[in-house]
C-alpha cells in the first residue's frame, strides 16, 4: 500500500506541475490585466508602473521561472485584485467550499444509498416509482432556477430561512438543499441500477435460501458488491463540488472557491487562478487516493 | 433526551435570534452587487467602493450637490488667488477616526497620494489626468492648491479628493481606511460583510443611522428578495425585471449615458452620411418601456441633462430608415465602401438587457442595409478595444459604451471621449479640441455656452457617434426607511442622509 501511495503521490506531483504549466500560459493568453485595474484614463507611465509592480513587464518565460522559484518557497504570489497573498484568498474560499461539499455529500451518500437500495428491493413498486420520479427530476433540474424558486418560496413568502449569506445554521439550509438535489438524483439512480443487478445474483439467492433476513441481505451482502460503481460516481460528484458550486455560491452569496475562480479568471488575477487550481487539484488528488483505498476495502480482489 | 440535546436546541435558538435580529431600529443593511476588491479612499469614485466609503468614511474638500451646486465639506470656503492657484480655508476642529486632527498637511498629502504612480488611484487618474497639482501650506487650516494647466473648476475637482491622514502610505492601498466622516470603518470580513458604525467624534451632526452592514450578492433577484424579506434595507442597484413593487422600488436617472462610439479613422465610418444613417436607422423610442425601463431618456449628449452646458434644444435623431437607406445609396454612389463589414461591439453585463439592446440595434442596422456583425465581449476585451492604444488593423468598429458623469460638469467627460488625445476618443477634429480647451478654461455662463456649442457641433455637424439613452436605475428600499435614491446613488450612498419613518 505504501508503495502504491508513493507512486500516486509522484504521479499527482507530475500532473500538478503539468497543470501549473498549462494554466500559467493559458491564463496569460487572456491578455494584460493592466487595463482592468487602472482607470480608463490612466497614463502610460501608470500602466508601465503597474506592470513593473506585478512583474508583468518581463518576458513570459522569465515570469514563469520567477513564479516557480517563488512556489518552491511556498510563495503563491499576491492577488492583484485584493492586494493580499493569493493563497490566503484561496484558502479562505476553499474552507467554505469544503464545508459545503462535505455536508452536502454526506447527506447525499446516506440518503441516496439508503433510498436507492430500498427502491431496488421494491423494484416496480410505488416506492420505486416515486423515488425514480423525484431522482430524475432532481438530476435534471437547473441549479439557478431551483435556487431562485427556493428563495422566493421559503424565504420571501414563508420566511422560514434567510435568502442568502452566512452566519447562522439557517443560512446553510437553502444552499445545501439546492446542491443536494442533483447528485442525490444521479447517485440514487446508480445505486438502484447497481443494486437490482446485485439483488438478482446467485449469492443473494443463496443467502435468502439460508434464511438471512432482508435488511442484512440488502445492506450487507448486496450493497457491498453494488458500491464500486457508486463510489466512482460519488467521487465525480464530490470533485465537482470541490471545484466550487459556482451557481449556488453566486446566488446565495457563499464566498467559496468556485465563484472566486470564475471572478479571478474574468479579472485576470493570475496568481489567484493558479493558487485556486493548485488547491482544488490537491484536494481532488487526495480524494482519488481515498477512493482507491475504498475500492480495495470493498473488493478484496483489488490489491495495490 | 441526552445531554447534547439542550446544547443543540440552544444553538438553534441562538441562530434563530441572530437570523431574526437583522432589522435593528437604528442600523441598516445595504446589499451591493459585488464585493469591494479594495477599501481605498483614493479610489472611492469606483461605484461600489464609493457607496461604502465616499462621505461616510472619507470626506472630500468640497462637495458637489447636483441640486444646490458646489458646497463646503472639509473646506469652509475657497477663493481664486490667480495663476491657477486656489486658496482653501479648512474647517477647524475636525479629527480623523484615529483621533488625530485634520489639517492642511493631510490635504497636501492626499493630493500627492492620489497622483502616486505606485498605487494608481482612481481619483488621480480619472479627474486629474494630465494636470500637475502642487500645494503650499499657508497655515494649519489654509492651503493653496495650484493646477497646471490652470483649472477654473479646481474647487469642483476638489469635490472628488478624499482626505486621508498624512501618515497614510504613498506606495500601497489601505485595508482599514481612516477618515473624518460620520462613520468609522469597523470590520471587513472578506466575502461576507463590511461593518461601519457612527463616529462619536464627528465634527457635524450625529447621524440617525448608527451602524451599517454591507453584504454582497451578485444576483439582482436575490438582492431584491433580501429587501422584500426584511434582511436588507437598501439594494442600490437591481434589474428592471426585479423592480416590480411600487411600494419599495424607486427609479431615478442614474447619470449613465449609453452610446455607440464610431471609429472615424476607418471607411465607411469616416463618411458623415454613413454616420448620419447610423443615427437615423435606430428606433430609439421602441426600446423605452420594452427592454429598457420607462423613464429612460433619449440622449443627445454624453452627459446627463443636469450637467452645465447640456444643450436641451438638441433633438435626438428621429427614426427614418428610408432616409438612412438613401444616405447610404448616396455615399455608395460617391465611392464610399458602404458594403464593408462593420463590427458592432457590445460589453457583456454592461447594463440590464444589454444583449437584447445590441441585438435590436444590430437588426435595425441590417434592415437599412449595413453589412454588420455583432460581437459581445467580456470587459477585459472590451477595454482593449475601447481605450487607446487601439489594436492595430482593427477595421471599422462601433463600440457600445456606458458613461457615468454625476459631477455636474462635462469637463469630466469631453476630453477623454472626444479630444484627439483623449484616451477613449475615436475622433480627431481640431475644432473639437479647441472648443474643449476653451470651455475648460471658461467660467460661469461663458463656460456653459462653450459646452453647449461643443454638444451641438458634435451632435449635428460632426455626428461623432450614435447617442442613445440616458439610463434609469432601480433601487429597492425597505419601507421602514425615509430615503429616496437620487442620481448620486449610482456612485455614493451617504448613510447620514437616511432617516427612519
Amino acid at each position: 500500500m505504501l508503495n502504491f501511495l508513493g507512486k500516486r503521490a509522484v504521479a499527482s506531483g507530475i500532473s500538478l506541475v503539468g497543470l501549473i504549466l498549462l494554466v500559467f500560459f493559458l491564463s496569460r493568453l487572456t491578455g494584460d490585466p493592466t487595463g482592468l485595474y487602472l482607470p480608463l484614463d490612466a497614463s502610460e507611465e501608470s500602466r508601465n508602473q503597474f506592470r513593473a509592480i506585478h512583474g508583468l513587464d518581463k518576458p513570459l518565460f522569465v515570469q514563469f521561472l520567477n513564479y516557480m522559484g517563488d512556489l518552491i518557497r511556498l510563495d503563491f504570489g499576491e492577488s492583484i485584485r485584493r492586494s493580499e497573498p493569493a493563497i490566503d484568498v484561496v484558502l479562505r474560499g476553499f474552507a467554505w467550499t469544503l464545508q459545503l461539499a462535505l455536508i452536502t455529500m454526506s447527506l447525499v451518500v446516506v440518503l441516496a444509498i439508503t433510498l436507492g437500495s430500498l427502491a431496488a428491493y421494491h423494484v416496480g413498486g410505488v416506492f420505486d416509482r416515486i423515488a425514480t420520479f423525484f431522482s430524475l427530476v432532481g438530476a435534471s433540474a437547473p441549479d439557478f432556477w431551483v435556487a431562485i424558486v427556493a428563495i422566493v418560496v421559503f424565504s420571501v413568502t414563508l420566511g422560514w430561512v434567510p435568502t442568502s449569506g452566512t452566519g447562522t445554521v439557517w443560512h446553510w439550509i437553502l444552499p445545501i438543499s439546492v446542491l443536494f438535489i442533483r447528485p442525490f438524483g444521479l447517485i440514487l439512480q446508480i445505486v438502484r441500477g447497481s443494486m437490482i443487478n446485485a439483488l438478482g445474483s446467485a449469492y443473494v439467492k443463496t443467502a435468502r435460501a439460508k434464511g438471512i433476513k432482508n435488511r442484512p441481505i440488502i445492506f450487507v451482502h448486496a450493497l457491498r458488491n453494488a458500491l464500486l460503481p457508486v463510489i466512482t460516481v460519488i467521487g465525480d460528484q464530490a470533485a465537482a463540488l470541490l471545484n466550487g458550486a459556482v451557481v449556488v455560491e453566486t446566488i446565495f452569496g457563499f464566498p467559496g472557491v468556485g465563484k472566486l475562480m470564475i471572478d479571478s479568471i474574468l479579472q485576470r488575477d493570475f496568481t489567484v487562478v493558479l493558487a485556486a487550481i493548485m488547491v482544488t487539484a490537491m484536494a481532488i488528488f487526495l480524494m482519488n487516493i481515498l477512493i482507491d483505498i475504498l475500492y480495495s476495502i470493498l473488493d478484496p480482489r483489488i490489491r495495490y | 433526551m441526552n445531554r447534547k440535546t439542550p446544547l443543540v436546541a440552544m444553538s438553534l435558538l441562538a441562530s434563530t435570534l441572530a437570523f431574526g435580529a437583522h432589522a435593528q431600529s437604528n442600523s441598516v443593511t445595504v446589499v451591493l452587487s459585488e464585493e469591494l476588491e479594495i477599501v481605498e479612499p483614493c479610489s472611492a469614485t469606483k461605484s461600489n467602493v464609493g457607496r461604502v466609503l465616499f462621505q461616510n468614511i472619507s470626506e472630500t474638500v468640497t462637495e458637489m450637490d447636483p441640486t444646490t451646486g458646489l458646497q463646503p465639506r472639509l473646506a469652509e470656503s475657497w477663493e481664486d488667488v490667480g495663476n491657477g492657484t486656489w486658496r482653501f480655508k479648512l474647517r477647524e476642529g475636525v479629527t480623523f477616526s484615529d483621533g488625530s486632527a485634520m489639517d492642511a498637511e493631510d490635504v497636501a498629502h492626499s493630493l500627492v497620494r492620489m497622483k502616486s504612480e505606485a498605487i494608481a488611484c482612481e481619483i488621480g487618474a480619472k479627474f486629474f489626468g494630465g494636470i500637475e497639482i502642487t500645494s503650499n501650506i499657508v497655515d494649519a487650516h489654509t492651503i493653496d492648491v495650484t493646477a497646471n494647466p490652470a483649472q477654473p473648476i479646481l474647487p469642483m475637482l476638489m469635490s472628488t479628493v478624499t482626505v486621508t491622514p498624512s501618515t497614510t502610505p504613498l506606495d500601497k492601498f489601505v485595508d482599514h481606511p481612516i477618515g473624518t466622516g460620520p462613520y468609522t470603518f469597523d470590520e471587513y470580513a472578506r466575502g461576507q460583510h463590511i461593518k461601519l458604525s457612527a463616529n462619536p467624534s464627528y465634527w457635524g451632526d450625529q447621524p440617525t443611522v448608527q451602524s451599517a452592514t454591507y453584504v454582497f450578492r451578485a444576483d439582482s433577484a436575490v438582492r431584491a428578495a433580501m429587501v422584500a424579506a426584511g434582511e436588507a434595507d437598501i439594494a442600490p442597484n437591481i434589474a428592471l425585471q426585479d423592480a416590480r413593487d411600487p411600494a419599495m422600488d424607486f427609479s431615478y436617472p442614474n447619470s449613465e449615458t449609453v452610446f455607440l462610439r464610431l471609429e472615424h479613422a476607418y471607411a465607411p465610418l469616416d463618411d458623415r452620411r454613413v454616420r448620419e444613417a447610423l443615427n437615423l436607422a435606430v428606433d430609439r423610442e421602441a426600446f423605452v418601456g420594452t427592454i429598457l425601463a420607462n423613464g429612460t431618456l433619449l440622449a443627445t449628449g454624453i452627459t446627463p441633462p443636469s450637467t452645465i452646458g447640456y444643450d436641451h434644444d438638441l433633438k435626438p435623431y428621429a427614426y427614418d430608415p428610408e432616409r438612412a437607406k438613401a444616405l447610404l445609396a448616396e455615399a455608395k454612389a460617391d465611392g464610399v465602401p458602404v458594403d464593408t463589414e462593420i463590427t458592432l461591439i457590445g460589453r457583456i453585463n454592461n447594463f440590464a438587457n444589454v444583449l437584447e439592446t445590441m441585438e435590436a440595434l444590430h437588426a435595425m442596422y441590417q434592415d437599412v442595409g449595413f453589412n454588420m456583425k455583432l460581437e459581445m465581449v467580456e470587459v477585459a476585451e472590451w477595454l482593449e478595444r475601447y481605450a487607446k492604444p487601439f489594436p492595430a488593423d482593427r477595421g471599422p468598429e462601433i463600440i457600445e459604451a456606458q458613461h457615468d458623469n454625476a459631477n455636474g460638469d462635462p469637463v469630466f467627460s469631453m476630453y477623454f471621449k472626444y479630444h484627439s488625445e483623449g484616451q477613449q476618443s475615436g475622433l480627431t477634429d481640431p475644432k473639437v479640441d479647441a472648443l474643449i480647451a476653451e470651455a475648460t478654461a471658461a467660467t460661469g455662463e461663458a463656460r456653459a455656452a462653450k459646452w453647449s456649442e461643443l454638444f451641438g457641433y458634435i451632435h449635428e455637424e460632426v455626428i461623432a457617434d450614435v447617442m442613445l439613452f440616458h439610463m434609469v436605475g432601480f433601487s429597492r428600499v425597505n419601507d421602514r426607511l425615509d430615503f429616496a435614491p437620487t442620481i448620486r446613488t449610482n456612485s455614493e450612498l451617504q448613510l447620514s442622509q437616511i432617516e427612519f419613518k
